[in-house]
């Protein structure tokens, strides 16, 4: 492999990165006309289905592959989403790329768009990014005055509108059927599927739903080719014909206790180690890594010694974690006490829950319960067994729920406590050494006391309902 | 023909039904539990109760290869080779999991809780749910809130959302929503919009616990103690399919009947709480006959004869047949009157009619006529007479003088008939009231005959849409009362008891537009217009 | 329902939204920017507001509040202070002394998590991951991200908000 060169952070330290200006002094936009003046729609999805493209927002689904679901022939309109959510704990290299780079952003949505024959494209910015939402409008209001959009782009009579739609707030919208009943004005409760979005999606039309690093891929595919992409990562197993392979460039984000938190352009297929030590200037204070979750946090976590690790989509299943994720990873050292994070997962999910299928949003809350009754010094041995099997009883993988919100809720109870439980049975044995071997119900914390926790509630306190 | 396999049964589906995993498990009668699912609403697939597990059998090897996770029955369709489990240990503990769940937070409430003894939750757990709770204990009760037609305890809700997709599917009113997110959810209104609809009462029969209130039976009898009685709304012409719940012959509540052919799962809130008119102590108690203006009470033993010995010697007879009689005493009214005196005037007594036929969203009507019978009492009075004599016209031919004597029936829940409309039978010499409650035109009757409410009597109806439903009597009436096709039966000279069945049996035979109810009628009654048509009409006509 | 006078929402705000109409086939689809279109304005979104941009989107003003509900974002009671101050309470803030931070700003402020202070300076709110986190500890200050915050780094900024 040839000495690796960024391509998805290649303008993001330029001057005014974010204008059309540098943008197109950099060779902006010639995938987009090579495209739209030379190619038919179908031909750009037959190039990102060979490249093996898989999807950079979690769920790594190759994307061509998505996109050969939409039905031949439909009426229409076809409608593209794109996830700019990115709300996953740990993950920050979207918020970089719309910052720095929205023309890269919006020409991967306008070349995609072209591709699925999308009539319209919504991108959904999260809340929480507000320098992004300005960047994208900036660069989608250059881009119709230059004809990179609107009723006929670059001349042609491929038609697309794009429109910014701000989120309020809630990392279920990232689901991409929660983010298309977002944008429909509901509450973003996540579909039953099927059907499926590319069959039935955003107002029941055919739609794709596409995060924004996958789609600034597709420019780089198309201008510079299949094979560039495929020379990239991790080939395709031979002995496995299902397997699609890990290629392309990552955009792989480091944060937590280490020297450089940042975000690290590199093939797939990088150590987890390689990414610490040598780009992220390794653990701070001279400590060691205990756990390191590789890829958001609903990943679950890996030990040091696992460390060596290919980031890539299917070598993280060995060490039990879920999967590759957003491959934004987050580092805490030997000091850090493991129930604080599980503490901080389970509150985050439990608070994140859509709320409508029973195993997550009963499983999250209970999960949150009985953490915050170990920290309050009342933890029983048998509380380890009762959360693990609240975390294997709920996700989409053993199809107890609609969405994979609880599979990411799940991930992190279940890899810490199969990976930390001496740790976890010391804390309780030494916290409660009366009650830890318990094995009756106990009494819950008292609402009083575990909202004594130093400020911190379990959640938020909602808009006061009609009264009694 | 499709074949599904279910557990160790095999089922055909009929070309044309799309089915869900949980219809086609009916048909082998298997029940998969469910919360959230009902055939009246859209799918949400929430509670995760119905998970199996399915599979697929090869039509040509036979291989059976079943899908390594759970799926939601509800949103599964049932297709040609489909295999379902539904006991294997698998789904056995995803339904002791659901359930679980559900109970971590639920609070202790049964002892106060209405609808113990018919509520899913307990249902189910004793069914499916583990013998130990292993969630911390936190004992509480259910905060209670009220929401307008219907009274909500918050915290007992299992958010299966089956309220919310009613009032946006079926009333289209769409004032329940679900608040916050998470564990934090619950079911609410926007202040100064409560739940306010004409179908509002049916939220509380979908409620699968006890959340929603129906604030006119809460906390009025257990439901074990409730005797359940098949029966039909006589609110209106719809002619809903109920049940009547009742415990030593007092309605508690009544509740809609499935019938996909008139109101399907739902009814309205004038239906549903159409029945305390019941039991109001105003009804006419025992039979009276007035002579010189004083009211006498008579015995029920002498009545018949003493009836029959007036009515004969009265010159013109006539009969106000009421369009809340069923088609079995309509019939037996005018066969009296008419084998009295071959030229008795028979007429159709007031239809009571209020605004418009009001159609909802989801398809349920009300319709404006509210009296369950006037389609059947119209065709009786058209076979007898050849035509119908309405209550106007009636009311013109009393003036002319030739009626000696009437009979009124009567059965309305309200007043139905004024002061200066009752004085038109100042000529007669001989006037019978069949009534519930007292009127002007009970005070001005020789005869005053308590009639029976719609619960106590036996018989058919026929709906707006040419549909006749039967229903048993669902309780006795009070003491002094005696069912009208009881009394008619003995006018009329029959043998034995009072038989419904059995006049329906002759004007089945008599009577072209009931041709079709000659044969044992299904619970969700019988279309006699299209059975009419396809029986080649013999000259009756269709509505 | 709502007379002229009564209203809440002003001309400028009720353009906006219509404004937005052209961009979605649906009326329903422009709740949340609504939404968020009434909560630039007003600062909160009240239930007058609620009623109002249901009428505006042809919907039942249930079909505003519960997707407004489900965003723990809209503030409902009465207008945020000046200035939103989002602290970030996951894992690579927390393990970067975030919480303490956190506390240290309620203790400083004298408020909890979804309270104003007095004066009606400032909101503070904590947030789930801000997808800052590679200057953990992060607060978002209104439309600016300030990263790498110390104790020192907040007196500054609570300095700076006016």
């Amino acid at each position: 492999m040839s000495a690796f060169e960024p391509v998805l952070t290649a303008n993001i330290h330029k001057d005014n990165s974010h204008t059309l200006k540098v943008y197109e002094a950099g060779g902006g936009y010639r995938a987009l006309r090579k495209a739209v003046k030379t190619m038919a729609p179908k031909e750009v999805v037959d190039m990102v289905r060979a490249s093996n493209l898989r999807g950079r927002g979690g769920a790594g689904f190759p994307t061509g592959l998505k996109w050969t679901f939409l039905p031949e022939g439909h009426p229409g309109p076809i409608y593209l989403c794109v996830n700019a959510d990115e709300s996953e704990p740990g993950t920050f290299v979207n918020r970089i790329q719309m910052e720095f780079d929205p023309h890269q952003v919006l020409e991967g949505t306008i070349l995609s768009a072209f591709a699925t024959r999308a009539a319209a494209a919504y991108i959904y910015i999260r809340y929480e990014y507000p320098q992004c939402h300005k960047r994208m409008q900036q660069a989608i209001d250059e881009a119709y005055e230059a004809g990179y959009l609107g009723k006929s782009v670059l001349g042609s009579d491929f038609r697309l509108d794009v429109t910014i739609h701000r989120g309020a707030a809630a990392y279920v919208c990232g689901e991409e059927t929660g983010l298309i009943e977002s944008i429909e004005g509901k509450r973003a409760w996540p579909r039953i599927k099927p059907p499926f979005p590319a069959v039935e999606g955003l107002f029941r039309k055919p739609t794709v739903v596409n995060n924004v690093e996958t789609l600034a891929n597709v420019v780089h595919i198309v201008d510079r080719g299949v094979d560039w992409f495929k020379s990239i990562g991790v080939p395709a197993d031979p002995n496995n014909p299902r397997d699609p392979g890990s290629y392309g460039p990552k955009l792989f984000g480091v944060s937590g206790h280490v020297n450089r938190p940042g975000c690290y352009e590199l093939p797939l297929g990088v150590s987890a180690r390689e990414l610490i030590d040598e780009h992220a200037g390794g653990v701070w204070k001279d400590r060691k890594a205990k756990a390191v979750i590789p890829g958001g946090l609903s990943t679950g976590v890996m030990t040091e010694p696992e460390l060596d690790t290919a980031m890539d989509f299917s070598a993280l299943q060995s060490v039990g974690c879920l999967g590759l994720g957003t491959g934004c990873m987050m580092v805490v050292d030997e000091t850090y006490p493991m129930i604080e994070l599980l503490h901080n997962s389970c509150r985050f999910f439990s608070h994140e829950s859509c709320g409508q299928c029973t195993p997550c949003r009963e499983g999250t809350h209970w999960a949150v319960e009985i953490i915050e009754r170990i920290k309050a010094g009342r933890g029983r041995l048998k509380d380890l067994d009762l959360l693990m099997e609240i975390s294997q009883s709920m996700g989409i993988i053993p199809g107890t729920t609609i969405c994979g919100l609880a599979d990411g809720a799940a991930w992190p109870i279940k890899t810490t406590i199969v990976k930390f439980r001496d740790e976890l049975e010391e804390l309780i044995k030494q916290t409660n050494p009366v009650g830890y071997a318990v094995t009756d119900p106990v009494d819950a914390l008292e609402d009083e006391a575990h909202r004594n926790w130093p400020v911190l509630g379990t959640t938020r306190p909602y808009a006061a309902s009609t009264a009694n | 023909m499709s074949t599904v396999i279910i557990d160790e049964h095999e089922i055909e589906i009929p070309e044309g039904k799309r089915l869900n995993v949980i219809e086609a498990a009916q048909l082998a009668g298997i029940e998969i539990p469910r919360y959230c699912w009902h055939p009246g609403l859209s799918v949400a697939g929430s509670c995760r109760m119905c998970l199996v597990e399915v599979g697929t059998r090869d039509a040509k090897t036979g291989q059976i290869n079943m899908m390594p996770k759970l799926v939601p029955a509800c949103n599964t369709p049932a297709t040609d080779g489909t295999v379902i489990v539904t006991q294997s240990e698998k789904v056995q503990r995803a339904r002791a999991m659901v359930e679980e769940r559900l109970l971590v937070r639920h609070p202790i409430d049964c002892p106060i809780c209405d609808k113990a003894g018919e509520c899913l939750l307990q249902d189910y757990h004793f069914q499916y749910g583990e013998k130990e709770r292993r969630a911390d204990l936190r004992p509480f009760t259910s905060r209670r809130r009220d929401i307008g037609d219907v009274t909500l305890f918050v915290d007992r809700c299992v958010m299966c959302s089956r309220c919310v997709r009613f009032a946006r599917e079926i009333s289209g009113t769409s004032e329940l929503m679900v608040i916050n997110r998470g564990s934090h959810e619950e079911i609410d209104v926007v202040p100064g919009y409560p739940l306010s609809n004409k179908l509002s009462g049916n939220v509380v029969d979908l409620c699968p616990v006890g959340a929603l209130g129906d604030k006119d039976f809460l906390y009025q009898q257990r439901v074990w103690f409730l005797a359940r009685r098949p029966g039909i709304c006589t609110g209106c012409a719809t002619g809903c399919s109920i049940w009547i719940d009742e415990n030593q012959d007092r309605i508690y509540r009544l509740k809609p009947r499935e019938n996909l052919h008139v109101n399907k799962w739902w009814i309205c809130n004038d239906g549903r709480y159409g029945y305390p008119h019941v039991h109001d102590p105003r009804r006419l108690a025992g039979p009276k006959r007035r002579e010189g203006g004083r009211a006498v009470d008579v015995d029920w033993s002498a009545l018949p004869g003493e009836l029959t010995e007036k009515l004969r010697g009265a010159g013109r007879l006539a009969a106000v047949v009421s369009p809340h009689l069923t088609v079995e005493e309509a019939y037996l009214l005018c066969k009296l009157m008419r084998e009295l005196d071959p030229k008795a005037v028979l007429a159709l007594g007031p239809v009571p009619t209020v605004g418009q036929h009001e159609t909802f969203p989801g398809g349920f009507t009300i319709s404006a006529e509210k009296c369950p019978n006037r389609r059947g009492v119209e065709e009786i009075l058209k076979h007898f007479t050849n035509g119908v004599t309405g209550f106007e016209q009636f009311l013109g031919q009393l003036e002319e003088g030739e009626i000696r004597c009437a009979w009124v029936s009567g059965g309305y829940r309200n007043d139905w008939i004024d002061e200066d409309t009752a004085a038109k039978f100042h000529r007669l010499d001989l006037l019978v009231v069949q009534d519930l409650f007292p009127s002007p035109l009970s005070e001005r009757a020789t005869y005053e005959l308590p009639a029976a409410a719609f619960a106590e009597r036996d018989g058919s109806y026929v709906n707006r849409g040419d549909r006749l439903q039967s229903a048993p009597w669902a309780i006795r009436p009070p003491a002094g009362v005696r069912v009208e096709g009881s009394l008619l039966w003995e006018l009329l000279d029959l043998e034995g008891l009072y038989d419904a069945r059995a006049v329906l049996d002759e004007m089945s035979l008599e009577m072209a537009y009931f041709q079709a109810a000659a044969d044992d009628l299904p619970e969700v009654g019988i279309d006699l217009k299209v059975n009419l048509l396809a029986g080649a009409g013999s000259g009756a006509e269709s509505a | 329902m709502s007379t002229t006078q009564e209203r809440i929402l002003t001309d400028a705000v009720r353009e906006k939204i219509r404004g937005l109409l052209p961009r979605y086939p649906t009326k329903q689809a422009v709740t949340l920017p609504a939404l968020h279109a009434v909560h630039d304005a007003l600062g909160y979104v009240p239930q007058e507001a609620v009623v109002e941009v249901a009428e505006l989107l042809e919907l039942h003003p249930a079909q505003v509040q519960d997707t407004l509900s489900f965003y723990g974002f809209f503030e409902q009671e009465k207008p945020l202070g000046r200035h939103r101050l989002w602290v970030c309470r996951s894992l690579s803030c927390a393990a970067r002394e975030g919480e303490k931070l956190l506390a240290y700003l309620c203790e400083k402020l004298g408020i909890r998590p979804g309270q104003t202070t007095e004066d009606g300076r400032i909101r503070l709110e904590f947030a789930e991951c801000l997808g800052a986190c590679d200057f953990a500890p992060a607060i978002l200050a209104d439309d600016t991200l300030h990263g790498n915050m110390t104790k020192e780094k907040i007196d500054e900024l609570i300095d700076s908000l006016e």
